[in-house]
């Protein structure tokens, strides 16, 4: 193994140069690298003498502003919260550990089996106790990343939050703050008289898990009909001002409660949600959407049971070939990637290349000096509002430049929303009813809808 | 023979502590394809290697009667049990980042140290029992003893 010993030299060497705390290395075996950003890493450790795993969160200090003092997710204690174990820290990184929580994060629960609608309810409403548990902290904490992702489902069924972070400063823009950290820490209401809009930010965001949970999708789709009563709850929480959503996580639990059905009752619904189901998907999309009606939208690889109007993207796809002569709209039931956005940017609606292929590498962000919000390599698929949002700014970028008609700040993609805004007021929405994972079809009706609109 | 081993060895290496490739890694790993269910997948790899799973399962030193319940879908491997079946399939490093994603763990990542020395193994396409002898000499968790989440 000589060879092997050569190689590890270069390996120790290379592990001096990224400097971890040496206490937390002697202490630690790194066994996964769980998620990686700029400036801050996620580790499962295994501690050397007992085997026992935690998580650990390195903060590159020179990004990260972390003092001692304030620490206050150190005390917080919740059945539904990882608990604190331990901190190392050196002149370069902060360590933060955090005990392991075994069970299945919700992402992957949806993909590996369907989940009954009483079992995301109890979920949520578990969700809803640990939120107001930490809003209702003395210096109330906002999560501010609720997602399937960072909700572990142990076997007893307890739902426990994940991914804390203590990082309250950063020391770049601060602007991006709400993008880059997952949980802020903000200062009493009755001092500063904002953190219950921050409140707010989560109570949207649980909206949004519920709604994906339900229906796979995280945006409302005309084709998906909801228990009515459940519907009202997340048009609720999910309401654009956070005036109009529920003032805290008490109230959101309370509406959730008074939706727990008994049995019967919701064996009536499922069957009546069941045909609904079927009727509005033979209304709105034809036969075609049959072969469709098998898949589950959680089981991985299947298509979509909502899909575009096929007669409108034909019309579409024609007129792009006539309007530009080009067969890139030839196949409308393929896949789009970002390359095709791309090449429909440069090729056909003459944008420089330079500021089609630019994103901000540190973060997905929108931005004057770049077109696209995100997409890194050229053969990522892409959806339908980052499509919206191209299909507005081929046309007038002012309009997803100017976020003031946003009352939040809930730090998703603020240009994206006013696009979608403005695109379901001037019919560019129409017929596009697939939200992720698009077609060919999909973006050659997004951008006719788009030129019709803006009367090209 | 054994200098060009050692060049591409060293190549690797450089590569994968390199930043651009660490940023590569990370792009890839948040890539939001689907992917086949992993016993789809390593079901069909036997099938185009016309390799029985036993003899997989036999290399990879997985209990079998554990093994055909991951081959069939019934039970879903830990990251470790992923990184012996690997070793099982006398995978490279690229493959067994691909079977990684499609297992939906963890990559084998530059800034582990014990994700290194199996980079270093699969690279070397040493046996499963070879690896954990490095393993153990520089006293890092052997495979099977890591990462008990399934």
């Amino acid at each position: 193994m000589s060879k092997l010993e050569n190689s590890m030299e270069m390996i120790e060497a290379a592990f001096s140069r990224f400097g971890y705390p040496e206490d937390f290395l002697n202490e630690y075996d790194q066994m996964e690298c769980l998620s990686g950003h700029r400036g801050r890493e996620t580790f499962l450790v295994q501690r050397k003498k007992d085997g026992r795993q935690a998580v650990a969160k390195c903060y590159d200090r020179s990004l990260y502003d972390l003092s001692r003092e304030e620490d206050p997710l150190k005390d917080l204690e919740h059945p539904g919260l990882p608990r604190y174990l331990e901190r190392y820290e050196n002149e370069r990184f902060v360590v933060i550990l955090r005990e392991y929580v075994e069970g299945t994060p919700l992402s992957d629960l949806v993909r590996e089996r369907e989940m009954e609608q009483a079992e995301i309810l109890d979920i949520c409403r578990q969700l809803c106790d640990i939120l107001d548990y930490l809003h209702s902290r003395p210096t109330p904490v906002i999560h501010r990343d609720v997602k399937p992702e960072n909700v572990i489902l142990q076997e007893d069924g307890k739902a426990v939050l994940i991914d804390f972070d203590i990082a309250r400063t950063y020391k770049q823009e601060s602007d991006s703050d709400t993008l880059v950290l997952g949980t802020k820490v903000y200062a009493p209401p009755e001092q500063y008289g904002f953190a219950q809009t921050d409140a707010r930010t989560d109570v949207y965001s649980l909206g949004v898990l519920l709604r994906f949970l339900l229906t796979g999708s995280t945006r409302k789709n005309r084709n998906i009909h909801l228990d009515p009563a459940l519907e009202k709850i997340i048009a609720k929480a999910t309401a654009f001002s956070p005036a109009d959503r529920y003032p805290d996580m008490k109230a959101m639990k309370r509406a959730l409660q008074g939706t727990a059905p008994n049995a019967r009752k919701l064996r009536r619904a499922g069957i009546i949600l069941g045909i609904a189901l079927l009727c509005a998907a033979f209304f709105f999309a034809g036969v075609k959407t049959y072969q469709y009606m098998n898949y589950s939208p959680f089981t991985e690889g299947s298509v979509p049971a909502y899909q575009s109007d096929p007669e409108m993207i034909a019309e579409a796809a024609a007129y792009m070939k006539e309007e530009y002569g080009t067969d890139l709209f030839d196949d409308t039931e393929e896949l789009a990637t970002v390359g095709l956005i791309r090449t429909v940017l440069i090729d056909l609606y003459g944008f420089d290349r330079d500021y089609v292929y630019g994103i901000n590498t540190d973060m997905p962000q929108e931005s004057p000096d770049y077109f696209l919000p995100w997409g890194y390599d050229d053969g990522q698929l892409f959806d339908r509002d980052p499509m919206v949002y191209v299909a507005v700014k081929v046309h007038d970028p002012s309009i997803v430049e100017d976020w003031s008609s946003l009352k939040d700040d809930n730090g998703e993609y603020p240009g994206e929303r006013v696009a979608m805004a403005y695109a379901e007021k001037h019919g560019i929405l129409e017929g596009a009813n697939r939200p992720d994972d698009i077609t060919v079809g999909d973006v050659a009706l997004i951008l006719y809808n788009a030129e019709k609109s803006f009367g090209k | 023979m054994n200098d060009n081993n050692q060049i591409s060895t060293e190549e690797l290496l450089r590569m994968l502590f390199l930043e651009s490739s660490l940023d590569h890694l990370m792009k890839r790993e948040g890539d939001s394809l689907t992917f086949p269910a992993f016993s789809e997948y390593i079901s069909a790899l036997c099938e185009r290697r016309g390799e029985p799973p036993e003899r997989v399962i036999k290399r990879a030193d997985i209990e079998k009667s554990y093994g055909h319940q991951i081959f069939s879908g019934k039970r879903n491997p830990s990251r470790d049990t992923v990184l012996k079946l690997a070793f099982g399939f006398g995978m490279d490093y690229e493959q067994t980042q691909e079977l990684l994603k499609v297992a939906r763990k963890s990559l084998l990542h530059p800034k582990v140290k014990r994700d290194m020395v199996l980079v270093f193994c699969l690279h070397h396409h040493q046996t499963l029992v070879d690896t954990q002898i490095a393993l153990q000499e520089y006293r890092l968790p052997l495979l099977g003893e890591g990462s008990k989440n399934e």
